[in-house]
């Protein structure tokens, strides 16, 4: 394969492909020569993002499935929850109802965008028109990861899940909005993670206060990439950059005395997660 | 309560501003004439006050969460030298993380800006009783409540698409703030009807609006003539 055809095969339908892909034409054409095998296909895959990735509907539409199918999910775990007698105390639970509205509300409005650009609205594995239960899938999920976690059983345990799917719904957001450039959609969608980040806020602080008194005094937002558990790093991994806007090192900026110190420096940005390691700590919890 | 800057530190924006004149047309006028150079400096202005002007496109967006972020930190700076009474160990750790979050997102603003940052502002929290509880953390959240609503509403008009995304990344860490200051106060009010919609959206404000809101912890005024919305 040859990446120079691939080109000229675009060109065809696409005669500004050069210029989409680089302003510098000439490096391109020669990029087979220049750019080690390896390497090759990684290259490639970035370079039609940039050029493409953004503008088409499709992609947009594709954006939006994939935080229908993470509302989904939410929707279920906190439905679940709040309907769990004994689960959580009487004194959190109005929280909690607030949060399961708002990933209802969120099904809605994705479902009435998506169709309203004209795509097809992401629907669950069990799902089936719903009438009785709306949106409420529960059997399209194992919240306890095949028994791994209690989570309706021990409200502790569940609090854990909960703020690692809200920290995770999160950096799914975020991950989200390079696709979404230059569309409406990419200010509504930041108006979506501002509520997620209450809701994490929620949770986390709980944690944080007697009677649970968690035993990392987890903060409202992420302090490094510190996990609620150590068995759940996975989904905080990459939490610690430092570096925002590519070179900026938060770190070395001036603070109070000295420089901004790490742990703040690394909970002042929620960092974006791509949408297959997102789907890849998604997917122990989701039932085939 | 009020936070006093050094004397003399406002100075310096107001002294680059012609009234009358916005700076795009002086710098018109002036790139017109080549080696103008005395020229301008002899048109600097005498004197009086003078709203700080923003700058334009996405200096004036930058200058903007420039401005909203040196009142977030000026707010936590304040609250931690000053704590409430009843502010217990966790509570005293929470502002004083919180205080240098807004710094480092403070500083961030003004290194990306660089020259075309804006002076330090005065803040006026003149509203807050800071060794109150409730009147600290209710602020506290109607600050970091204004922050998110123009963090949004800057995101999509940024013409440097760079800057929205990058950006992006600190609506979830403020809605995370306001959430705290409301829950720890008053458990179960992370978010109502005043700050998330029938969507379950938080709200998109202009720039311009949430200007004129933040006014009220701002002695500093400015010109957001150029200011996109």
């Amino acid at each position: 394969m040859d990446f120079r055809n691939i080109l000229h095969e675009i060109e065809k339908t696409d005669p500004e492909v050069y210029e989409k892909l680089s302003p510098r034409r000439s490096v391109l054409k020669s990029f087979g020569a220049k750019v080690a095998v390896a390497a090759l296909p990684f290259a490639i895959g970035s370079l039609f993002k940039k050029a493409y990735g953004k503008t088409t509907t499709t992609t947009v539409i594709d954006v939006l499935n994939f935080a229908l199918e993470r509302e989904y999910f939410e929707y279920a775990f906190y439905r679940t929850a709040n309907n769990t007698g004994g689960l959580i105390p009487a004194g959190d639970l109005p929280g909690f109802k607030i949060i399961e509205s708002h990933e209802l509300a969120h099904i809605n409005f994705l479902n009435t965008t998506i169709t309203a650009l004209g795509g097809t609205p992401y629907t669950p594995n069990h799902f089936s028109d719903p009438t009785t239960e709306g949106f409420y899938v529960p059997s399209a999920y194992d919240f306890t990861k095949a028994g791994i976690y209690q989570t309706f059983d021990d409200y502790p345990t569940f609090l854990v899940i909960a703020s690692t799917f809200e920290d995770l719904g999160i950096r799914a957001h975020n991950g989200q909005f390079q696709y979404l450039l230059g569309n409406p959609v990419f200010v509504q969608a930041q108006q979506m993670v501002a509520t997620e980040g209450r809701h994490a806020s929620f949770v986390r602080l709980i944690r944080r206060l007697p009677p649970i008194s968690a035993m990392e005094i987890p903060a409202p937002w992420i302090n490094n990439n510190i996990p609620p558990t150590p068995a759940l790093q996975s989904y905080y991994l990459g939490e610690d950059n430092t570096k925002q806007l590519n070179n900026i090192v938060i770190t070395s900026l001036p603070g109070l005395t000295g420089n901004i110190p790490e742990l703040s420096a690394t909970a002042a940005f929620d960092e974006p997660l791509d949408k297959t390691t997102v789907l890849s700590l998604l997917s122990p919890f989701i039932l085939p | 309560m009020k936070i006093m800057n050094s004397p003399g530190e406002q100075q310096v924006e107001i002294t680059d501003k012609i009234p009358g004149v916005s700076r795009r047309r002086f710098f018109q006028l002036a790139g017109g004439i080549a080696g103008a150079g005395v020229l301008m400096t002899a048109c600097r202005p005498r004197s009086g006050p003078t709203n700080i002007y923003l700058g334009a496109g996405d200096t004036a967006l930058l200058n903007f969460l420039y401005v909203l972020n040196q009142i977030e930190a000026a707010f936590y700076t304040q609250a931690v030298a000053t704590p409430y009474y009843g502010a217990d160990h966790k509570e005293l750790l929470a502002l004083s993380d919180l205080r240098d979050q807004e710094i480092a997102h403070r500083e961030f603003f003004k290194k990306i800006l660089g020259n075309s940052a804006v002076t330090t502002i005065q803040p006026d929290f003149s509203t807050v009783t800071f060794a109150d509880r409730t009147s600290t953390l209710t602020s506290g959240a109607k600050i970091e409540d204004i922050v998110i609503s123009g963090l949004i509403g800057a995101s999509g008009l940024f013409t440097n698409s760079d800057y929205g995304l990058a950006f992006s990344k600190m609506v979830s860490v403020e809605a995370r703030h306001s959430a705290y200051c409301r829950d720890v106060l008053n458990p179960n009010t992370l978010s109502d009807n005043t700050v998330t919609d029938v969507n379950g959206l938080g709200q998109s404000i202009s720039p311009s609006a949430v200007l004129a809101a933040a006014g009220t912890y701002s002695h500093t005024l400015f010109d957001s003539s150029r200011l996109p919305n």
